[in-house]
């Protein structure tokens, strides 16, 4: 018998043939776990990748903190615009169990009808309801540490004013998106703004971010520049005051007033009535009293503009300071009239003083018919030097580009087109058939009386950035050359004498200090064309100061209902009261000479 | 003669007894085994891992403490956000026009200018 029957051999066969098949089964097992493995894996990466991560890696923004605004008391600075952590306290009704208990809870620490709070918590369909805005961090404290289901309490940095209402149409306010709107915080909304860092990391289940995550990214928050006005708060304050005394005495109902430095463009206050208190600006019901009107609403100037366009004759020397000229009392300029007012004492031989001081519309017509190098009649070359002057030399009908949102450009017509051009122009020499803004006007005149330099009106005197460097904003000199220093110290004297002439309750004393300026009375027109009938704008402006102007003053009165002129009646006195005030207050040098 | 010295001497002369058969000894290298290795590599992986793992729960808590710390910081700087606003409403000059202080004054013209 051979060793090894068939019998025999049919057992090692089966069995490698069995191994055999075990392997297969495997193989093919793990083939499919593989091919499965590689789909999951490789294939649905990106799917899984973001599945897992979403549950644990959270972004958060780091909101960067807004620039406080720093204003001048006296040598010292004062916040006026800071920010505040208050807080959103707010419920969701669907996890509110019992309604009565919570609102007692909430009118006992926030105030308020309890049965308020009540509908709000049971309000249907809605799992949001925000119970009270701008709580503070005790109220606040004192709700959540009741620990009722579906109340909670959201953080949110607020503006805070000081000074309440101070200055608020030139700080303007932020909305709820965090959006500067209106003045100071619209134009430097950027640099007070800031830019919010971010975190991007994996946290625990709190919301904790986990430290030993590689992936993790954090970018700091670049906090917004510290911004220092050169406004001055007590200055402000007064002008605020002496305004709306002014007006009440005028019975008008709004007004604006400015001071500014002529010698470098530094504005030192600015205010408009009505105003309103920018930490409740949603309760504001007429939108229009966020507006700046200094710098967003051009008026007609009326008289103001004379002593502009008596400068603009003498230094392109159509006049001397020698000048005189017979004044007819009315010119018939395309088949309309330009006259005076009846108290001008009609017609006679009048110099540059009295154009001013009796504030004649024919000699500021004169002065046009001038420039043309004509003594009876406007011509083309009059109304384009005038037109120069106006655009190129006093910067009308252009921004200015101080650092307020909403700013106007005002209207300069143009010198050969359009109808009745030469009646056009005539109105124009005397602060009618053109707008600008008090600020536009201001500036001008500055530049008139400080030497010849059209300096850019600003109210930021220098800001500090995040990294704590300060730039000190330096007057920027637009152009050297508006009027010459000549003309600049010619006019002066005409409008110190114009002051002199004029009664003010309270008389300066113009041997210690130059007090000069001009009024302006002029017709408001209307959306549809033409003017209003009894309705006019007063205005004044003029400087204080010493051996050098020191301070230029815009007032511009409203509608005043007080009789006789409104820029004798309503707008002379307040600023006979904002020059007595910085005479008194304010460190006027007195002449030395 | 001391003691280790007599020793020596008495197992040369054992060795020179015997004359014959003496023993070289060789030095043989002695190396791990495969399953030695395996187990030293996976108690080597265990120690890393622990070792690892020691150090992220140590940083995670660090981490805690960093957060800890922030939340701090973020509260102390709120209480100094109120206590700078307090300090300016106390000072803005709404509240000092209305002081007792103030309301004690009395206003003067002046006289004369200074020259």
């Amino acid at each position: 018998m051979p060793p090894y029957s068939s019998g025999h051999l049919a057992k090692p066969i089966k069995s490698v043939l069995r191994a055999r098949l075990w392997y297969v089964l495997i193989m093919v097992i793990f083939g499919v776990f593989m091919v499965r493995l590689f789909y999951l894996q490789i294939i649905r990466h990106d799917y899984y990748k973001r599945s897992a991560t979403l549950g644990h890696l959270k972004e958060y923004e780091i909101p960067a903190d807004r620039g406080v605004i720093r204003a001048h008391n006296g040598s010292t600075t004062v916040p006026i615009v800071l920010n505040q952590t208050l807080f959103t306290v707010y419920a969701d009704p669907t996890l509110i169990k019992d309604a009565g208990k919570v609102a007692e809870t909430l009118s006992s620490v926030l105030k308020g009808d309890s049965r308020d709070y009540e509908d709000k918590l049971r309000t249907k369909d809605t799992r949001y309801v925000i119970i009270s805005r701008k709580v503070g961090k005790q109220q606040k404290d004192d709700i959540l540490k009741k620990k009722y289901p579906g109340v909670g309490a959201q953080e949110q940095s607020y503006r805070t004013y000081p000074n309440g209402s101070l200055a608020a149409q030139l700080l303007g306010f932020v909305n709820d998106e965090g959006k500067g709107t209106y003045g100071l915080e619209q134009a430097l909304n950027n640099e007070l703004a800031g830019k919010p860092g971010q975190l991007k990391a994996v946290t625990d289940i709190n919301g904790v971010p986990l430290a030993a995550n590689t992936d993790n990214i954090l970018t700091e928050p670049v906090k917004g520049s510290e911004v220092t006005l050169t406004i001055d708060v007590g200055m402000q304050q007064q002008l605020e005051n002496l305004l709306k005394a002014g007006l009440d005495r005028a019975k008008s109902d709004s007004g604006s007033a400015m001071i500014m430095d002529p010698n470098t463009g530094a504005v030192k206050a600015m205010a408009n009535w009505p105003t309103y208190d920018p930490a409740s600006y949603s309760k504001v019901e007429d939108p229009s009293v966020f507006t700046n009107a200094v710098v967003s609403s051009p008026l007609e100037i009326g008289s103001t503009m004379k002593p502009l366009t008596v400068a603009a004759a003498l230094d392109s020397g159509a006049v001397n300071t020698n000048f005189s000229y017979f004044d007819p009392s009315r010119y018939v300029i395309d088949d309309f009239t330009v006259k005076n007012i009846e108290e001008d004492g009609g017609p006679g031989t009048k110099n540059l003083a009295d154009v001013l001081n009796l504030s004649l519309n024919t000699g500021a017509t004169q002065m046009l018919m001038r420039m043309g190098g004509s003594g009876d009649k406007i011509n083309k070359k009059g109304r384009e030097t005038w037109h120069d002057y106006m655009a190129n030399h006093y910067l009308f009908g252009r921004g200015t580009g101080i650092e307020q949102g909403y700013e106007a450009e005002g209207i300069i017509p143009d010198p050969n087109k359009g109808y009745a051009r030469d009646l056009t122009y005539a109105n124009t020499s005397f602060g009618q058939a053109m707008t600008a803004t008090p600020l536009q006007l201001g500036a001008a005149f500055s530049a008139m009386i400080n030497g010849g330099t059209y300096y850019k009106p600003h109210l930021v005197d220098y800001t500090i950035n995040d990294r704590g460097k300060k730039i000190v904003k330096q007057p920027e000199a637009v152009n050297k050359n508006v009027v010459s220093s000549q003309v600049s110290r010619d006019i002066i004297p005409l409008l110190e004498y114009v002051v002199e002439q004029h009664a003010f309750s309270r008389k300066f004393d113009q041997k210690a200090y130059a007090v000069g300026g001009k009024t302006g009375t002029a017709q408001i027109a209307k959306p549809e064309g033409g003017y209003l009938d009894n309705d006019y704008n007063g205005t004044y402006v003029g400087f204080v100061g010493g051996d050098k102007p020191q301070y230029v003053i815009v007032v511009s009165v409203h509608k005043p209902k007080v009789p006789g002129y409104a820029g004798s009646r309503a707008a002379q006195p307040i600023f006979g009261d904002l020059a007595h005030m910085l005479i008194d207050s304010f460190n006027v040098t007195p002449k030395t000479r | 003669m001391t003691y280790s010295s007599s020793l020596a001497v008495g197992r040369q002369n054992a060795f020179n007894n015997r004359g014959q058969n003496a023993v070289t000894f060789r030095k043989r290298d002695r190396s791990l085994g495969p399953i030695s290795n395996t187990i030293m590599l996976i108690v080597l992986a265990c120690v890393l891992g622990l070792l690892y793992l020691t150090q992220v729960t140590k940083t995670n808590a660090y981490g805690y403490k960093v957060n800890s710390l922030l939340e701090q910081q973020q509260q102390l700087k709120s209480e100094h956000d109120d206590l700078e606003v307090a300090s300016a409403r106390l000072q803005s000059l709404a509240r000092v026009q209305n002081s007792d202080a103030a309301k004690a004054m009395v206003s003067v013209a002046p006289a004369a200018t200074i020259q």
